[in-house]
C-alpha cells in the first residue's frame, strides 16, 4: 500500500474526505507548500512512517485510504509543534485529531492498529467504574488482541510500586458519569457532536 | 629632459601589505626624467587628487605616472585631475600594481621590486606620450528598432515619444509578436489583446515611427552615430497605399487550407492573409508559396475584387537604405524544437513525451491560442484529436529548459508562471475539470508572482504534483502520463485527455545570422549578450546597439517593457548630445610609408580601415594606402601588429612607446 503506485484522477482523488478534514479542522490542507517544518521538529516523527508534511500531502491529493491506512496519526502526540511553527498557518495538530475521529469513524482503515480497541476499553471503563481500571484495561486488550503475554513482565513492578491496583476503585456517582455518556450519545444522533 | 611625477597609492593596506610603497617612491624619484615621486593612502580620495594637482602646478609636470589600481577602475579618474591641473590626460598613465601585483603576490620583497619595475615601464612609455585631444563624432538622431514584439514596440514608442524619428522593422506581416498569440496574462490575466493592440495602433499612427512589417535587416554597416542600415522590404503583392484593408480578397480567396502558423497550426487562412484580424498595418499579404497564382498562373480572383485595385502580383522585394545613429535590438525568442518534425503533424517530436505523434500533446502556445478568444476555436478548450473538451489536463514544466540532456541548461524563467495561469484559465473555462502540474521547482520571484502560484494551488484547485514525468503514451483516447510525486514517494499515474508541455524560451532561430550582421556578440545558445550582466544589461558591447526583451534571455513580459524602456532611455541619452566624444586612442596610418597592401583591412574586427587613393594635384593617383575610420577604430591594434611596413600605429601605445618599456625593465 504504501509504495503502491497513485492513479490519480477526479474518481480516485477523494476530495470530499479532505473537506471533511477541513470542515472538521477549521484548517486549509491546500495552504501548506510542503516545506518539511512540521516533520523537521516533530517530536514522534521516527515512529510515523508517514511524516506529518507528506499526511498533508496525501490528503492534498485526495488519498483518504493512504492517511488512515497507516498508524502514523496515532502517534501524534498532539504536541502541537507543528502547528505552532508552520509558516503557512496549517493547523496540524487539529488536522490530526480531525484525522483520528474519521478514522475512528469509518473503523476500517485503521483496523490494523490496536489504537481502536484500545480507546474503546479506555472509554468502557471510565463508563462502567467512574474511574480508570488500569489492571482490566490490560488484561482485556491483552486477551481481545491476541497478546495475551504482552508486557506482562511490567505488571509486578507496577503492582510494587503502587501504580497498578488489583482492584477498581469504584467512583461514587458512577450515575452521573452514566448521565454524561448517555448525553452525548444523544447528541450524535442528533448530529450535534462529533 | 621630461618632467615626470609618480604617485603611489596605497590603496589602504590592499597595496601596501605586500608592498614597500615608500621604498617604490625613493626608487623611482631617482628615475632619469621624474621630477618628484610621492606616495598617499588613497590617491582616487580627494586629497590624494589634490596631491597630484598641485604637483603638477608646484613641479611643472609634463607627464603623470599613478602606480594603484587597474586603468578600468581609475584612468579616468587621475586623466580628469590631470586635465583639471591643465595637463593633457592622455599624459597621464596607470601603473598597475594592485591587480597585477600585491594582489596577487605574497613575497614582500618580490612584490616590491615587481611593483618598481612597472612604475619603470611605466615611466619610460609616459615619456614617449603624444598630446591627444578627444575624437567627437557627429550624432544621426534617427534609431533603428528590431522586431515589433512587445520589447520593440515598447522602445519604439518611448524614443518617438521623446522627438526622434524611429525606423521599425517587423519580419511578420504585422506586428505585436509573441504578446499578440497570448490569451491573458500573468499576474493580473489582462487580456492580452486588450492592453496590447493599443500600443500596436499608437505605433502605426506615431508621426515619428516610420513601420517596416514584411520586412528583414540585410546588412549593417557604419558605427554608433553613423550606422547604414540596409532593409529589404520583401514584396508584399498588395500595394499598402492602396490598400484599405476591408478583406474581401482574404473572403473570396479560394486557396483557404493554409496551415495559420499565428494558431500554431490549429486553424487555417486564404492565401491572402493577415495574421490575425486586429494586425498593424491592416494590409494583407500574398503567402505566394501557396498561393495559386504565383503557382499555376491561373486565378486572380484577389485582383478582381479588390475595389481599390491594390492588388499588385508583379511587386519585387525593395531595398531600403536608413541612416539611424542608434540600433536598439528585440528580435524576441522562439520556442524549443523538440526533436524532429514528423512529416503528418504540427508537432515536433519529443522521444518520450511523445510530441509530435500523439496529437493531445501540445506546448503552452498553443495552449495560449485554444484558451484565446481570437484562437482557432473562439476561446473554447478543446483538444486537437477530436475537439473534445478535455476534463483531466497535465501540464508538464522544465520540458527542455534545465535539460543538460537536451542542450539547455538554462531556466527558461516564464513556464511556472504561465503555467499557474493556464491552469487558471482551464478552471475558468472548465469548471467540472482537474488540472495536474508536474513541477520539479516552482520559481515565482517577481511582485504578485509568488501569490499567483498559490493561488492556482489553493483557490483554483491546481493538483501540483512535484517530480518529472518519465513517458507519456496513448491507451486509447487518453493520454498516460508516467510520473513521480516524490513528496509522497510513490509513482503517480493519470490518463488525461490533454498534456500541455511547459517547452523552453530559445533563442530566435538565425538570431546568430543577425548577430553577425550587427556585429555584436552572442552566448552559446545564440541569446545576445549583455555589455555587462549588471551595470551594462541593455548596452551590446559594440558601441550604439542596445537590446530589449527575450532576444538576450529568457524574460516575461514585465522585464522586457522595463529592458525595452532602458533601451530607449540609452538612446535618448545618445541623442541628448549633437556631437559623440571618444577616446582617442585610435590608429592612425603613416601614409608617407604604406604600401597600400591593406593587409590591415583583413584583419580590423571594426570594419574601420578604409581605401584611400592619394592623387596629385592633376588628379593622377601616385597610390592608394590605407585609413583608418577614427569613429569606428576600437584601439585593439591587431592592424599595427599585422602591417609589414610598420605604418600603422595606434597612438598611445605606439611601437617606439613599447620598445621603450621593454627596455626599461
Amino acid at each position: 500500500m504504501k509504495n503502491a503506485k497513485m492513479h490519480l484522477s477526479t474518481e480516485t482523488m477523494n476530495l470530499g474526505f479532505v473537506k471533511k478534514v477541513e470542515a472538521l479542522s477549521g484548517s486549509s490542507v491546500r495552504r501548506c507548500f510542503q516545506c518539511g517544518k512540521c516533520s523537521a521538529g516533530c517530536p514522534m516523527r521516527s515512529f510515523m512512517e508517514h511524516p506529518p508534511n507528506r499526511i498533508v500531502r496525501l490528503l492534498q491529493l485526495g488519498q483518504w485510504e493512504r492517511v488512515l491506512a497507516g498508524r502514523s496519526i496515532w502517534y501524534c502526540a498532539s504536541c502541537e509543534t507543528c502547528s505552532t511553527r508552520c509558516p503557512n498557518k496549517v493547523d496540524l495538530a487539529a488536522i490530526m485529531d480531525a484525522l483520528r475521529k474519521l478514522s475512528w469513524d469509518a473503523a476500517g482503515p485503521s483496523k490494523e492498529s490496536y489504537v481502536q480497541l484500545a480507546n474503546r476499553l479506555f472509554m468502557e471503563n471510565i463508563r462502567t467504574y467512574g474511574r480508570q481500571y488500569e489492571m482490566r484495561l490490560a488484561a482485556v486488550f491483552n486477551m481481545k488482541s491476541g497478546q495475551f503475554l504482552k508486557d506482562l513482565m511490567l505488571g509486578p513492578k507496577l503492582i510494587t510500586k503502587g501504580k497498578l491496583k488489583m482492584f477498581h476503585a469504584k467512583n461514587q456517582n458512577v450515575g452521573e458519569i452514566e448521565r454524561i455518556f448517555s448525553r452525548i450519545e444523544e447528541m450524535r444522533k442528533k448530529g450535534e457532536a462529533p | 629632459m621630461s618632467r615626470i611625477g609618480v604617485f603611489i597609492c596605497h590603496c589602504g593596506e590592499n597595496i601596501s601589505r605586500t608592498v614597500d610603497v615608500e621604498r617604490v617612491a625613493q626608487v623611482t624619484a631617482r628615475l632619469p626624467g621624474v621630477a618628484i615621486a610621492l606616495d598617499y593612502k588613497y590617491m582616487c580620495s580627494d586629497p590624494g587628487q589634490n596631491l597630484l594637482k598641485k604637483a603638477v602646478a608646484e613641479h611643472k609636470l609634463d607627464g603623470v605616472v599613478v602606480a594603484a589600481c587597474s586603468p578600468r577602475m581609475h584612468e579616468k579618474t587621475f586623466r580628469n585631475a590631470a586635465r583639471a591641473a591643465g595637463l593633457n590626460p592622455f599624459l597621464c598613465e596607470m601603473a598597475n600594481i594592485r591587480e597585477h601585483c600585491s594582489w596577487v603576490h605574497e613575497d614582500r620583497e618580490e612584490a616590491t621590486a615587481k611593483a618598481i619595475d612597472i612604475v619603470k615601464f611605466t615611466v619610460s612609455r609616459v615619456k614617449k606620450d603624444r598630446a591627444l585631444a578627444p575624437i567627437t563624432v557627429p550624432i544621426t538622431k534617427r534609431a533603428l528598432v528590431i522586431g515589433g514584439g512587445i520589447a520593440g514596440i515598447q522602445a519604439a514608442l518611448d524614443i518617438a515619444d521623446a522627438g526622434h524619428q524611429v525606423v521599425l522593422v517587423e519580419r511578420e506581416p504585422s506586428i505585436g509578436g509573441h504578446m499578440a498569440q497570448l490569451s491573458e496574462t500573468f499576474p493580473t490575466l489582462d487580456c492580452s489583446q486588450c492592453i496590447m493592440t493599443p500600443k500596436m495602433v499608437d505605433v502605426a499612427n506615431h508621426p515619428n515611427i516610420k513601420l517596416y512589417t514584411w520586412s528583414e535587416i540585410e546588412e549593417v554597416s557604419g558605427y554608433i552615430g553613423n550606422f547604414q542600415v540596409t532593409v529589404r522590404r520583401k514584396a508584399r503583392s498588395v500595394d499598402e497605399d492602396k490598400c484599405t484593408g476591408c478583406g474581401v480578397c482574404m473572403a473570396k480567396c479560394p486557396q483557404k487550407k493554409i496551415d495559420n502558423a499565428f494558431d500554431r497550426n490549429l486553424g487555417t487562412r486564404p492565401a491572402i492573409y493577415v495574421p490575425f484580424p486586429q494586425a498593424v498595418p491592416n494590409t494583407p499579404v500574398i503567402d505566394r508559396d501557396n498561393c495559386t497564382r504565383f503557382k499555376t498562373g491561373k486565378c486572380g480572383v484577389c485582383e478582381k475584387v479588390c475595389g481599390p485595385g491594390a492588388i499588385d502580383y508583379g511587386q519585387q522585394d525593395q531595398l531600403i537604405v536608413e541612416p539611424v545613429g542608434a540600433i536598439v535590438v528585440a528580435s524576441g525568442f522562439d520556442l524549443y524544437n523538440i526533436g524532429p518534425k514528423p512529416a503528418d503533424s504540427p508537432y515536433e517530436g519529443y522521444g518520450e513525451f511523445g510530441y509530435g505523434a500523439i496529437p493531445d500533446v501540445i506546448d503552452g502556445l498553443t495552449f495560449e491560442r485554444l484558451a484565446s478568444a481570437s484562437g482557432p476555436t473562439g476561446g473554447k478548450i478543446l483538444r486537437p484529436s477530436d475537439g473534445k473538451e478535455p476534463k483531466q489536463v497535465v501540464f508538464i514544466q522544465c520540458v527542455g529548459s534545465r535539460a543538460r540532456e537536451k542542450g539547455i541548461s538554462y531556466c527558461s524563467k516564464i513556464c511556472c508562471m504561465y503555467t499557474a495561469k493556464h491552469t487558471m484559465l482551464y478552471k475558468h473555462k472548465i469548471h467540472d475539470g482537474q488540472a495536474y502540474v508536474f513541477f520539479m521547482d516552482a520559481r515565482t520571484p517577481g511582485k504578485n508572482y509568488d501569490e499567483f502560484w498559490r493561488r492556482a494551488v489553493e483557490e483554483e484547485e491546481a493538483v501540483y504534483i512535484r517530480g518529472m514525468v518519465s513517458r507519456l503514451y496513448q491507451k486509447g483516447d487518453k493520454v498516460v502520463v508516467m510520473g513521480s510525486d516524490v513528496l509522497v514517494g510513490v509513482q503517480v499515474e493519470i490518463e488525461a485527455d490533454l498534456v500541455v508541455l511547459a517547452t523552453a524560451v530559445q533563442a530566435r532561430t538565425g538570431a546568430d545570422l543577425l548577430a553577425q550582421k550587427l556585429g555584436i556578440s552572442y552566448d552559446r545558445y545564440n541569446f545576445y549578450s549583455e555589455a555587462h550582466a549588471k551595470l551594462k544589461p541593455v548596452e551590446c558591447a559594440t558601441a550604439g546597439i542596445y537590446l530589449a526583451g527575450a532576444c538576450q534571455g529568457p524574460k516575461d513580459i514585465p522585464d522586457t517593457v522595463s529592458q525595452a524602456s532602458a533601451a530607449a532611455a540609452k538612446v535618448m541619452t545618445l541623442f541628448a548630445k549633437d556631437q559623440l566624444e571618444r577616446e582617442p586612442i585610435v590608429a592612425r596610418v603613416n601614409e608617407r610609408n604604406c604600401a597600400g597592401c591593406l593587409a590591415c583591412k583583413k584583419v580590423c574586427p571594426y570594419g574601420a580601415v578604409e581605401e584611400k587613393e592619394i592623387r596629385d594635384r592633376n588628379g593622377n593617383l601616385i597610390k592608394t594606402v590605407a585609413y583608418v575610420n577614427p569613429g569606428v577604430c576600437g584601439g585593439c591594434g591587431t592592424c599595427q601588429a599585422t602591417c609589414p611596413s610598420k605604418s600603422v600605429e595606434l597612438d598611445g601605445y605606439t611601437d617606439e612607446q613599447i620598445m621603450a618599456m621593454i627596455e626599461a625593465l
